[in-house]
């Protein structure tokens, strides 16, 4: 569940999922399999990072039972995350809609602000 | 909504992976080099096993140059695995041929990352960087001075022990 104190905003969402802000905490909120888990936001770009590293054909090409799951457990989160192929799609395309959008905020606030952008 | 991202780091992401693959290549220059030391030693060119003992020293502050400058940023500077590294040389002339291709090689990855800073319009990693270009002027020049004494000494008799004695010795005025 998410803080009841907490002062987010959507970030992105997707039929599976959903990020929020909290600007009052400086974090972000992952909505996923029916579970919350809050990220500062080196590690939610962390955790980005490892769900693209997965090697979905590696996974797809293994007949071993073990290979229908891939676990991730973020650090600083008491979350253990046992995904599917299918689940680290649906993830991915969460992370990469949030990434997007929490990129071109950045870039929007840059212009407003009149400072030359950080992201190209 | 507030811009935690630039509340995190001043680096694009761009600009930090390619120096985080720069802090990698620093390591590796600096661990093949050690390598070098050690051949040299081994072979008999004292002269020449201390300059590159000393020459991956200098690669490895360079390396931790740039890893303080991600941290700095607000980036996160990755400790690099470094793999791969020889422990047999081919030639006295060969290894320095290596250490000039290594040079020449650090060279064009930072004349890459200035051009991805002009591109990203990231003026402070590049006027970061300067330095480094600048110090590559010299690490080639080194490199390409001591393979011409192989030339103009020769390497038959006790050329390659005269060579081995003239090494630290070259250096560039600027």
């Amino acid at each position: 569940m998410i803080c009841p104190l907490a002062n987010f905003e959507e970030v992105y969402k997707t039929a599976h999922g959903a990020v929020y802000q909290c600007s009052r905490q400086n974090c972000y909120w992952l909505e996923f399999a029916g579970s919350t888990t809050a990220f500062k936001v080196g590690d939610f770009l962390d955790f980005k990072k490892k769900i693209d590293a997965i090697d979905i054909s590696a996974m797809i090409i293994d007949s071993s039972r073990t290979a229908d799951f891939t676990i991730v457990m973020p650090f600083r989160t008491p979350r253990c995350f046992v995904l599917t192929i299918n689940d680290v799609l649906n993830l991915r395309e969460l992370l990469d809609g949030a990434k997007f959008m929490i990129t071109l905020n950045s870039m929007v606030q840059a212009c407003m602000k009149g400072t030359p952008s950080r992201v190209a | 909504m507030k811009d935690l991202l630039r509340l995190k780091t001043s680096l694009n992401e761009e600009i930090e992976n390619i120096l985080n693959a720069q802090i990698k290549v620093e390591a590796h220059s600096s661990s093949v080099y050690l390598a070098m030391s050690s051949w040299c030693d081994d072979q008999g060119y004292d002269y020449s096993a201390d300059f590159f003992s000393k020459q991956s020293e200098e690669e490895r502050k360079h390396m931790m140059k740039l890893f303080n400058y991600v941290n700095d940023r607000g980036g996160k500077a990755i400790s690099p695995e470094i793999v791969n590294i020889p422990a047999d040389f081919e030639s006295f002339r060969g290894v320095f041929e290596q250490m000039l291709e290594q040079e020449m090689y650090v060279t064009e990855q930072f004349n890459n990352i200035a051009d991805k800073c002009i591109k990203l319009k990231d003026f402070v990693t590049f006027q970061f960087v300067q330095w480094f270009l600048e110090e590559q002027i010299e690490e080639e020049y080194v490199a390409r001075r001591i393979l011409e004494m192989f030339d103009v000494i020769g390497e038959d008799g006790t050329g390659r022990w005269e060579i081995d004695k003239h090494v630290p010795k070259v250096s560039y005025e600027g």
